[in-house]
């Protein structure tokens, strides 16, 4: 009886969770034909074969860009709500207006940015111009290409951020502020030891969720810069992707094995992230 | 109430898992081709009871894509009870070839697909399509009118293996209206390397703080610019007589010729006479059109595109050359129509030949060039009302033909056949641009990028000839 209200879990588990773990193993062990099927056993040579400079380089792209996005994506939305706390006046219109940007689909926030960005024509550029200072060469330089795309998730991840935030701030019980208050706490004093420590679950969860996004990031790099210049924002999921699709390839094997790499990052981040971030935060 | 014992549970369950894995280990045989691909003749469609469905997968949307419907339609009103053809757009060319490899592998190809030029020699080996040769011995059709450049391309080994249809070449293009105020002739714009600096020079424009404000040269770093420059160079790209006479094993985009390339681009952005464009042929558009660059190297594809959107009157000239006393001679682009007979009926492949017989005609190719600015791959089509019409209104559209009518046929002009060839361009580009954006040599730069692909080669060669 149990297993007849479980059968349908199990099978909905079994197809969609570990068939596809299972086919990803196996193809990392295989080697690929034209058609991009399986034809031959190569054991872990797609595993060996990315100990190699380029790929350590993708994965201290994926770590930089990674950090990049989630530090001040979190600072920048609890400092936005922090900040509309103060305000009175059409506080519910401003915290709209900053969750905005979570309306945009990732595809039309990059086709945006990608004008304000384009060589050439920038608008960015154009305002710089007219402000006297020098261009900046957003997408074209292996410097800044990175940084154009983490001020483009962050943009994105922004709304997100001052969602959840704004619910959690909501949620305080008002007694927590009041005694605060007349313990004599006010502004960055009462922000830092009260209201941070009581938004501690709604951080968390925000840290972990942005950080898996960051990792899982794709549209703005293939829309912006397309993983160049010369892999300069070849993410872990972008590498995946030109291995498996781009260009013409169908080498799964390659691909396979580098998911398994990136399934492994995000386990051992979130896995960190509960190891050392959860035990300070504090559930009413 | 009863239960299952637990034992059986767990066991039903790992069943099911392990199921999964025996599914995808049987996956892996099946398909290949290689059966009697031959064309059917035209009594297969006779006496049909209903019309034969064609579904034709391509990747022309926008302007292109509606011409492309105009034609489909006018095929269907034609051949009403017989034939019905339905276009299916399939994404950019790279995201089409990704998706007929998966119909491959699921054994359900569109009758007809268009797959561009990088992708024919795969095309070649997986053994699916009806070669086009036999289309045209079974109907003893005359390919006295088809562009000889393009029949030089997609023939291999003698036999010509697809269609083409949608073809271009690449043009210099120039903003007159610059020209003019510079006191440039626009009528003659520069033809290599060294005039194109001369040029750029006078076009570049600053502004009184040292910040250029218009820029002479502007282009995407694409590779197939790099293959063009090549041929026009009459350096091969690949060894093997560039992949026709046996499989390439090396690509050659080290060669002095590109290196000179490549130093001079780099130059000419450190000068402030070229502005950095990166990858994206957009930029390279929206470059030029907004009259940030004055000049820039583009698909013929791209003229009608450029008329429209620019303030300026637009030029066009031929490709450059490296140094003047390269020979000229310019490579195809664009892509092609394959018949897959793998898995379809003689009358599905009968179908989709006459459909593309139909293309062919000089009336429909009339149209086809007039609307998208691709080559008329009948040269009669020229001749016809709407490209007539369209020479009139804006003569920089004979250039590409002429320029193409002045090409040499060789195997430099051939272009390189070779199964890896998307990854080789894309190569190329990487090299190129780290040559542009750090502090590698072009030289260390573009051997770093071919030696790269040698790797590739041999994976892929290895793979097909198993």
């Amino acid at each position: 009886m149990a297993w007849g209200f479980l059968g349908p879990s199990v099978v909905i588990f079994a197809l969609f969770l570990v068939y596809p773990l299972g086919r990803t193993v196996y193809l990392s062990l295989h080697g690929n034909d034209i058609i991009g099927r399986p034809n031959r056993f190569v054991g872990l040579s797609h595993f060996t074969e990315m100990a190699s400079p380029e790929y350590v380089q993708v994965l201290i792209t994926t770590v930089v860009f990674s950090v990049g996005v989630v530090v001040p994506g979190v600072v920048g939305a609890l400092v936005i709500v922090l900040l509309l706390e103060g305000v009175i006046r059409g506080q519910k219109f401003l915290r709209g207006a900053f969750a905005v940007p979570f309306a945009f689909s990732v595809a039309s926030a990059s086709v945006i940015f990608a004008v304000f960005y384009s060589p050439g024509n920038s608008v960015l550029n154009g305002i710089l111009y007219r402000m006297g200072l020098d261009q900046v060469p957003w997408l074209t330089s292996q410097e800044m290409a990175l940084w154009s795309i983490v001020i483009t998730t962050v943009w994105m991840n922004l709304g997100y951020g001052v969602l959840v935030l704004a619910a959690g701030i909501g949620s305080i019980p008002k007694e927590v502020n009041e005694a605060a208050r007349i313990d004599g706490a006010t502004g960055p004093r009462l922000a830092w030891d009260v209201t941070i420590p009581m938004l501690g679950p709604q951080l968390f969860f925000l840290i972990v969720i942005s950080t898996i996004n960051a990792l899982q990031s794709f549209g703005q790099i293939h829309i912006l810069t397309s993983g160049g210049p010369v892999g300069s924002t070849t993410t872990l999921v972008y590498s995946i992707f030109q291995d498996a699709f781009a260009y013409g390839t169908s080498d799964f094997g390659r691909a396979s094995a580098q998911a398994l790499v990136l399934l492994l990052v995000v386990l051992v981040c979130t896995a960190l992230q509960f190891g050392v971030i959860e035990r300070k935060v504090h559930y009413s | 109430m009863t239960t299952f014992p637990r034992g059986r549970g767990i066991k039903a369950a790992a069943l099911l898992a392990s199921l999964g894995l025996l599914l995808s280990a049987c996956s892996g045989d099946g398909g290949g081709g290689g059966s009697d691909l031959t064309a059917p003749g035209p009594d297969v469609l006779d006496g049909l009871d209903e019309a034969v469905q064609v579904e034709f997968w391509h990747s022309m949307d926008a302007t292109n894509g509606q011409v492309l419907d105009e034609l489909i339609e006018g095929f269907n009103a034609e051949n009403e009870g017989r034939v019905e053809v339905t276009g299916s757009f399939q994404g950019d060319y790279d995201t089409a070839l990704a998706g007929h490899r998966a119909a491959i592998q699921q054994g359900e190809t569109a009758e007809l697909i268009m797959i561009y030029d990088l992708g024919t020699q795969f095309m070649i080996d997986s053994g699916q399509t009806v070669p086009a040769q036999s289309f045209l011995d079974e109907d003893d059709y005359d390919t006295s009118t088809v562009e000889e450049a393009l029949l030089n391309y997609f023939t291999v080994e003698g036999e010509l293996r697809s269609f083409p249809f949608n073809n271009s070449t690449p043009l210099m293009y120039v903003n007159r209206d610059a020209f003019e105020e510079a006191g440039l002739d626009p009528d003659s714009p520069p033809t290599d390397l060294e005039e194109i600096r001369a040029a750029a020079e006078e076009l570049t424009v600053t502004d009184d703080d040292g910040t250029v404000v218009q820029y002479g040269f502007g282009a995407a770093v694409y590779g197939w610019f790099i293959e063009q420059f090549m041929a026009r160079a009459a350096v091969p790209y690949c060894d093997g007589a560039n992949g026709r006479d046996g499989r390439a094993t090396e690509v050659l985009f080290d060669d002095p010729k590109v290196i000179e390339l490549v130093e001079w681009w780099d130059q000419m952005i450190e000068d402030d006479l070229a502005v950095q464009i990166g990858r994206n042929t957009d930029d390279g558009q929206a470059a030029f059109t907004s009259g940030r660059a004055a000049m820039t190297l583009e698909s013929t594809g791209s003229l009608g595109g450029f008329i429209e959107q620019s303030d300026f009157e637009v030029g066009a000239g031929y490709f450059p050359l490296v140094g003047p006393d390269d020979p000229g001679g310019s490579i195809i682009g664009g892509a092609s129509l394959w018949v897959n007979g793998e898995g379809h009926s003689p009358e599905e492949v009968r179908g989709s030949w006459e459909f593309v017989r139909y293309l062919l005609t000089p009336e429909a190719q009339s149209v086809w060039h007039a609307g998208t600015g691709y080559l008329a791959v009948n040269t009669e089509g020229y001749d016809g009302p709407e490209a007539q019409e369209r020479a009139e209104e804006s003569p920089q559209f004979s250039v590409a033909a002429s320029q193409l009518a002045d090409s040499e046929i060789n195997e430099n002009t051939a272009g390189c056949m070779m199964g890896v060839m998307s990854e080789a361009r894309v190569a190329a580009e990487e090299g190129w641009e780290a040559a542009l954006t750090s502090d590698a040599t072009a030289e260390e730069a573009m051997s770093e990028a071919a030696r790269g692909v040698s790797g590739t080669i041999d994976e892929y060669n290895e793979s097909v000839e198993d």
